[in-house]
């Protein structure tokens, strides 16, 4: 099957389903957001302390129709799919039984309402989401997307054209951060519980180690989660506030530095922050001090854009159909899909 | 429809065979199916997509929708719930939820027929040593030599998640007929062909090609079934029935003990 360009797309349902949020946007364009509805399942695997695969499959299939229903409904669209020129889904990296519901329905409304169906990649949909909040940042930017599974420098030069510079070699961020908040006693998600208790503490009690790897580009948090746990051994009576705001400093400061110079060697116009952990306050502030120090933008999305979301899996698969084109229904979902470098 | 023909769309995903089938009011049907290799995101919409070209529709003229919804492999079920939700979502139709077994023991009356059928077990993999089942019983009082009777009102054991040797000891046990054979089908028949074939009177000569439950025979019995009264559910209420309690593990959870527990060595 070959496919091309569809230049006459406007507005474009998005799906997102790829671990425990069950999301639908409608966006226009590719760049106005007509509707966002995402429903978390955060507290249906509090307690497990992580996304268990199982239970966010049967999650997804149970929100599904009341989630799109809903995104249809705020979009002034009836199910009948009036106004949809396109459903776009995320079909890679994640839980391979969360990706399926999600391509299935997609599939599905495309041959029910006949309008192409695109299979955009997720770590895409997340560099795409800045642009939805700024579109004039200017090119090239560098983009730290930092999620519970992701932890990815990238360089990006235009619109769909990525470089990877650097990943994880062990942990994402955010899992290190659930890891730690869970063997702290601090519950799940482990970000914002330790966001909230380092309020209180001393970054400077604990001298955590910093993994810079020969000051490559690569990110590694193994060594820090077990030291946090060895410190922890050692001085049972630490504050946990200490401990917690000792650990944050150590990610923070690691990302920020990587970032910075990665921003600093690509001469990046801007820094983007993108994926669940850019939520966290102090890598927020860290960046916004670093970019004005160095004369670059510093882009911060809103929360609600830089956790898993629909809107821009809408606003990549409205890109992707414009520039490349649909893609086959026998698409299938892939848990290990890349980010393909096209820079 | 209002008094025109009624064109069904099935979806079956239940085991490792995926496919769809349209029937339009039983005389017209077109099937289309993929077995093996766990492909049921890859296939299912372009079986559809076939199935409504084969028969000269579109999508746009189905009338009804039925879906397999287990017991079953749970993301076979996941893949085919996800798309008659939505398809029915898109449509504004509703879907009829049948279950496998039903469907497997369908397909055994169509293909044995009467009176090589009377008592049929369908068995379904589960896999981790254990397997779905259910027993039917075709009384000629009630159901004569009806071919197309509905397996639900033939039903003796409800559906149950059994270990193979269990089910192979309660059907030991049970009372039947002389020269009553006992017609046993399913992918789980299969895979413990070996054991089943030890219970007296156990008839394994359709295990194969009944391995799998039919797009087209859950169409036909999803049509009886309308036929007869049965209606469609709205989407929301469409879930797959797992039968199996979801394994609550997250990759890390052997390495993260919690607190308080010994922290084993990186
Ligand atoms: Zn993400």
């Amino acid at each position: 099957m070959t496919t091309h360009p569809i230049p006459s797309i406007h507005r474009v349902l998005g799906i997102e389903t790829s671990c425990d949020e069950t999301a639908a946007a409608v966006v226009d364009g590719g760049a106005v957001i007509v509707s966002s509805i995402v429903s978390s399942q955060i507290a249906l695997h509090a307690r497990f302390g992580g996304v268990v695969p199982e239970l966010a499959g049967r999650a997804h299939v149970e929100l599904l129709t009341p989630v799109l229903a809903e995104a249809l409904e705020a979009a002034g669209s009836a199910t009948s799919g009036s106004g949809i020129d396109a459903v776009a889904v995320t079909y890679g990296p994640g839980l391979i039984g969360s990706l399926l519901v999600g391509v299935a329905e997609a599939k599905a409304l495309a041959l029910a309402w006949d309008v192409p169906f695109v299979g955009v990649n997720h770590l895409e949909a997340h560099l795409f989401a800045s642009l939805l909040e700024q579109p004039d940042l200017g090119w090239p930017l560098v983009v730290l997307l930092v999620s519970g599974g992701h932890t990815l420098l990238v360089e990006v030069s235009g619109p769909g054209r990525y470089r990877l510079i650097g990943g994880t070699v062990d942990d994402a961020a955010g899992e290190a951060f659930d890891k730690v908040a869970r063997f702290l006693g601090l519950g799940y998600p482990g970000g914002p519980a330790i966001d909230a208790i380092a309020v209180d503490g001393d970054p400077q009690a604990f001298a955590f180690p910093r993994a810079f790897m020969a000051e490559g580009y690569d990110f590694s948090f193994s060594g820090l989660k077990t030291s946090v746990v060895n410190t922890v051994r050692k001085h049972p009576d630490a504050a946990t506030e200490d401990v917690a705001a000792s650990f944050r400093q150590a990610v923070v400061d690691v990302l920020v530095a990587k970032a910075r110079r990665a921003a600093r060697d690509v001469g990046a116009k801007a820094l983007c922050l993108a994926g669940g952990v850019a939520a966290n306050s102090l890598l927020r502030q860290r960046v916004e001090q670093a970019c004005a120090e160095d004369g670059i933008g510093a882009f911060l999305p809103s929360p609600a854009l830089c956790t898993d979301n629909a809107a821009m899996v809408a606003a990549a698969g409205w890109w992707r159909l414009r520039n490349v084109g649909a893609s086959p229904l026998s698409l299938g979902a892939d848990p290990n899909l890349r980010l393909v470098p096209t820079a | 429809m209002g008094g025109g023909s009624m064109n069904l769309l099935a979806i079956e995903s239940a085991t490792n065979l995926v496919g769809a089938a349209l029937v339009t009011d039983g005389d017209s049907a077109a099937e289309r199916s993929h077995q093996g290799g766990r492909m049921h995101a890859e296939s299912l919409a372009p079986a559809i997509e076939e199935v409504c070209a084969l028969s000269g529709l579109t999508v746009r003229d189905i009338d009804a929708i039925a879906v397999d919804t287990g017991p079953g492999l749970f993301t076979g079920l996941r893949v085919g719930v996800a798309t008659a939700k939505a398809l029915a979502q898109g449509l504004g139709l509703g879907v009829l939820a049948v279950s496998s077994l039903d469907i497997l023991a369908a397909g055994a009356r169509e293909e044995a027929g009467p009176g090589r059928a009377r008592t049929v077990v369908v068995v379904v993999d589960a896999r981790r040593g254990e397997v779905f089942a259910s027993r039917y019983h075709f009384d000629d009082a009630v159901s004569g030599m009806d071919r197309a009777v509905d397996p639900a009102q033939a039903r003796q054991v409800p559906p149950e998640l059994v270990t193979p040797d269990g089910l192979a000891e309660s059907l030991a046990d049970r009372d039947h007929g002389p020269g009553e054979s006992l017609l046993i089908v399913g992918d789980g028949a299969v895979r413990y062909r070996q054991l089943l074939s030890g219970v007296p009177a156990a008839d394994l000569g359709l295990a194969e090609r009944l391995s799998s439950p039919s797009p087209l025979t859950l169409a036909r019995l999803a049509l009886r079934r309308m036929a007869a009264g049965a209606e469609p559910s709205p989407p929301t209420d469409l879930l797959p029935d797992y039968r199996r309690e979801a394994d609550a593990r997250i990759n890390w959870e052997q390495r993260i003990p919690p607190p308080g527990t010994t922290w084993p060595s990186p």
